[in-house]
C-alpha cells in the first residue's frame, strides 16, 4: 500500500509493528522481506517516486576535510534511493576482512564471515546477480577463455566480481511493494527526529516532516535506520531532546569512523612474451561483462606485510595517460542526471577493443583502515526540514597510504614470477612515509562507517544484531554498521547484513 | 634519443669488442643479447634506458659495460658459475622474481637481472 505523507491530515499518527526509515538498497530490501509475514511494516521514505531537486538538497553540507564528491551528490534521496546511481558491482568480503587484524587499529567483526554466507546466498536475487559461485575456476568451466593468471595462490589470487545489470530497485521492486497489503509505504515521509522515552532506552515514536511542513507522528514496536550511512549518523545526532549528545551516543561514537574505498589509479602493467597471457578474465565492459576477476594479495601475505586489503582492475590504457581524480572528474549536475539510471545506447553498445591490448592501467581498490577522526557531525546551518546539515570530516592514515607501496611491490613481483609482465608503480605510491595524498586521490562513492558494530558499547554503536546499544528498539541496516570496508563495493554485503537483520528481528519478540 | 636502427648498429659493434669474454656461455650472454632486456619490446628502448640510466646511478660499482656483465655472470647459481649448467637469461629473470632480487626503477619492479640488462643497454647508448 503507498500513502503520500502530503495528503494525510496535519499530526495524522501512523502505527505499526515494524518501522523502516528510507527505502534504498537496505529499506527496500528489508520490506520485500516483510511481504506477507502478517505483521503491519511501516517504510517511510523521505523521497517521492522521482527525482526532486528540492528534495536532493537536504542532503547538501560542508566537507571539512580531504577533498570529496558534493555530498548531495553521492547519494539519491527518493524512492529506490541511492540504486538510482549504483553501477551494480558485487563482490564479497574476504574471512580476514572479519578477522581482528594487530596491525590495523579497530579492526575486527563481531561475527564470522561464514555467518554471512546464507545471507549473500539470498541477497543475490535482491541484487539480481548468480549464480553462487565466486571462483576462478568454477568461471573458468562456464566461459573458458576466462582463463586467470597462473599466480601461486600463497602471494596472489583471483577475486571475481559479478556484475548487476545494475538493479534500480526503486524501478523494480516499487510494484511489489505498493501491492502488499502488510507493507504500508509512506513517501514524502521525512524522519526528522527520534523521540525516546526519559531515560533513552526506548524509542517512543518518529517526528515526520513534509517539504510543505505537514508534521505526523510514526509509531511502532521497532524502528530501523536505512537512510545510508550518514544519514543515520544525522539522525542520530540530531535526535538530540532526551540525550543531548543524541541517541546512542553515550560514548561518542555515532558519526565515527567514516569510510570510504581508496578507488585509485595507482599503477601499470605491461604484459610480455610472444603470447600475452589472456586478460579477458580481468576485461569488464558496461552491460556485457557478467562476472570478471581482480587480483588480491593472500591472507599471509597481507599478513606478513601488515597492510590493508585492496585488488586491482585491468583497463587497457597508455602508460602515459595521467590518474585523474574522480573528485575533480566528475561534474555535480551530470551525477545528480544519474538518478534516471538510463545511459545511453552508444555506450552500452561499446564493442569490446579488437587488438589484444599489453599496456593496462591498474586501478585499486582499498580498504580504508577504521578511523576515529574521520567523522560525520553537524552543522550549524539547517535545511528546509530545519534539520541541522551534515559536516563530513574524511580523514585517512598513513596506513592507508603505505598500504599501496607494499601491495604493489608484492604484486610487481608476483606478475614478473609467473610471466604475466611487469609492474610500474605511480610516483605518489613511491613516496616516503608522511608524504600525503596526491591531487588523483579518489573515492569509491561507498560510504560505510558510523554507527559502527561491536559488543561493547565502548567501541561501536549498534550491538551484532544491529541494535543501537541502550535502546531497546532500535536498529540499523546498511553499511554504516560496517566496523571495517573490505576492498569490495559495499552494497552486496549491505543487503546481505540487512536480510539477517530481518531474520533476528522475525524471530525475536519486539 | 638515440633512433632504434642506429641504437642496434651501436650494439653489435660494440658487442664484437666485448662479446670474447663470454666463451664457454650462450650468445644470449653476450653484451649485444643481454643489453635486450624482454621488457625492450614493450617499453621501448628510450624507457629502458632511462631505467638503465637509474640502475647506474643507483649502482656506481656497475658503471661499465664490462662490470655489468660480470656482474650479471657473478649471480648465476653456483652451477652455472662452475660451468655445469648454462640456464638462459630469463631463467636468471624468473629466479629473481623467485626470491625476491628486484628493484625499483622508475616506479617499474624488475628482477636485478634484468634491471642490470637495462643499464647495459644505457651504457651503450649514452
Ligand atoms: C555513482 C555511484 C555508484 C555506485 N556504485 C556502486 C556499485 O557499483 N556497487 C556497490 O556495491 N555500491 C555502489 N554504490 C553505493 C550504493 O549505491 C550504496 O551502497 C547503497 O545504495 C546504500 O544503500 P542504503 O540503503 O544504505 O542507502 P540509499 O540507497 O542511499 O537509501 C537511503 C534511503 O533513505 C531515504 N532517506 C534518507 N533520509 C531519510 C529520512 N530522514 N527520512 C526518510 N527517508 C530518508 C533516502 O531518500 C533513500 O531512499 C554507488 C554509489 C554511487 C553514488
Amino acid at each position: 500500500m503507498h500513502t503520500d505523507a502530503r495528503d494525510l491530515e496535519p499530526g495524522s499518527l501512523i502505527e505499526g509493528d515494524l518501522c523502516i526509515v528510507g527505502a534504498g538498497a537496505a529499506g527496500i530490501s528489508m520490506a520485500l522481506e516483510w511481504i506477507g509475514a502478517g505483521r503491519r511494516v511501516l517504510l517511510l521514505e523521505g523521497g517521492g517516486f522521482d527525482y526532486d531537486p528540492h528534495m536532493q538538497d537536504l542532503y547538501r553540507g560542508d566537507n571539512i576535510g580531504l577533498p570529496y564528491y558534493p555530498i548531495q551528490s553521492a547519494r539519491l534521496h527518493f524512492f529506490g534511493g541511492t540504486t538510482g546511481h549504483w553501477a551494480g558491482f558485487c563482490s564479497t568480503m574476504d574471512p580476514l576482512d572479519f578477522a581482528v587484524r594487530d596491525w590495523v587499529p579497530h579492526s575486527g567483526w563481531p561475527i564470522a564471515r561464514t555467518e554471512l554466507d546464507p545471507y549473500y546466498k539470498r541477497a543475490l536475487s535482491v541484487v539480481q546477480i548468480g549464480p553462487d559461485e565466486w571462483t576462478a575456476e568454477a568461471w573458468q568451466r562456464r566461459d573458458p577463455s576466462l582463463v586467470p593468471f597462473p599466480l601461486d595462490r600463497n602471494v596472489a589470487w583471483t577475486k571475481m566480481w559479478q556484475f548487476s545489470a545494475p538493479a534500480r530497485f526503486g524501478v523494480l521492486y516499487r510494484k511489489p511493494i505498493v501491492d502488499a497489503p502488510d507493507v504500508h509505504l509512506y513517501t514524502h515521509a521525512n524522519v526528522v527526529e527520534i523521540i525516546s522515552n526519559e531515560n533513552a532506552s526506548a524509542v517512543q515514536e518518529l517526528r515526520v516532516r513534509t517539504l510543505e511542513g505537514k508534521e505526523h507522528r510514526v509509531r511502532a514496536k521497532r524502528f530501523v535506520l536505512a537512510c545510508c550511512t550518514i544519514q543515520n549518523a544525522r539522525l542520530l545526532l540530531a535526535s538530540n531532546g532526551q540525550a543531548s549528545a543524541g541517541l546512542g551516543n553515550a560514548n561518542d561514537l555515532v558519526g565515527r569512523y567514516f569510510m570510504e574505498h581508496l578507488e585509485m589509479p595507482s599503477g601499470n602493467l605491461v604484459t610480455l612474451g610472444r603470447t600475452p597471457p589472456s586478460v579477458q578474465m580481468y576485461d569488464w565492459g558496461w552491460g556485457r561483462t557478467k562476472a570478471r576477476g581482480e587480483i588480491a594479495l593472500s591472507q599471509e601475505v597481507q599478513r606478513r606485510r601488515r597492510i590493508l586489503n585492496a585488488t586491482v582492475s585491468l583497463s587497457p590504457a597508455a602508460l602515459s595517460d595521467p590518474p585523474q581524480s574522480t573528485f575533480q572528474q566528475i561534474n555535480p549536475q551530470l551525477i545528480e542526471m544519474f538518478h534516471t539510471g538510463k545511459l545511453s545506447d552508444d555506450v552500452l553498445k561499446t564493442p569490446p577493443p579488437s587488438a589484444v591490448p599489453r599496456t593496462f592501467q591498474l586501478m585499486t581498490r582499498q580498504e580504508q583502515a577504521p578511523n576515529p577522526a574521520s567523522r560525520v557531525t553537524l552543522s550549524t546551518e539547517r535545511d528546509a526540514l530545519g534539520m541541522p546539515r551534515t559536516r563530513l570530516d574524511w580523514r585517512l592514515t598513513e596506513l592507508d597510504r603505505s598500504s599501496f607501496a607494499a601491495f604493489y611491490e608484492e604484486l610487481g613481483c608476483e606478475f614478473g614470477r609467473a610471466g604475466v609482465g611487469r609492474l610500474q608503480m605511480r610516483d605518489w605510491v613511491m613516496q616516503p612515509p608522511n608524504a600525503g595524498w596526491p591531487p588523483s586521490l579518489s573515492g569509491g562513492w561507498h560510504h560505510m562507517g558510523t554507527t559502527r558494530m561491536s559488543p561493547d558499547p565502548k567501541q561501536g554503536v549498534v550491538d551484532v544484531n544491529c541494535r543501537v546499544h541502550g535502546i531497546a528498539n532500535l536498529y540499523v541496516a546498511g553499511a554504516a554498521v560496517f566496523p571495517t570496508a573490505g576492498c569490495v563495493n559495499p552494497t552486496f554485503s549491505l543487503v546481505a547484513l540487512t536480510l539477517r537483520l530481518s531474520d533476528y528481528l522475525k524471530h525475536s519478540s519486539a | 634519443m638515440v633512433a632504434r636502427r642506429q641504437f642496434l648498429r651501436y650494439l653489435g659493434a660494440t658487442a664484437l669488442g666485448v662479446a670474447a669474454t663470454g666463451c664457454k656461455l650462450g650468445s644470449e650472454y653476450d653484451v649485444r643479447s643481454l643489453a635486450q632486456p624482454e621488457v625492450l619490446a614493450t617499453l621501448g628502448v628510450a624507457e629502458v634506458r632511462n631505467i638503465g640510466q637509474r640502475y647506474r646511478t643507483l649502482n656506481p660499482s656497475e658503471a661499465s659495460v664490462n662490470a655489468i656483465r660480470e656482474a650479471i655472470l657473478g649471480s648465476r647459481p653456483l652451477a652455472a658459475r662452475l660451468g655445469l649448467i648454462n640456464p638462459p637469461v630469463a631463467a636468471l629473470v624468473r629466479g629473481d622474481f623467485e626470491h625476491g632480487r628486484t628493484v625499483a626503477l622508475d616506479g617499474w619492479i624488475l628482477s636485478v637481472t634484468e634491471a642490470r640488462q637495462c643499464a647495459l643497454l644505457a651504457s651503450l647508448t649514452t
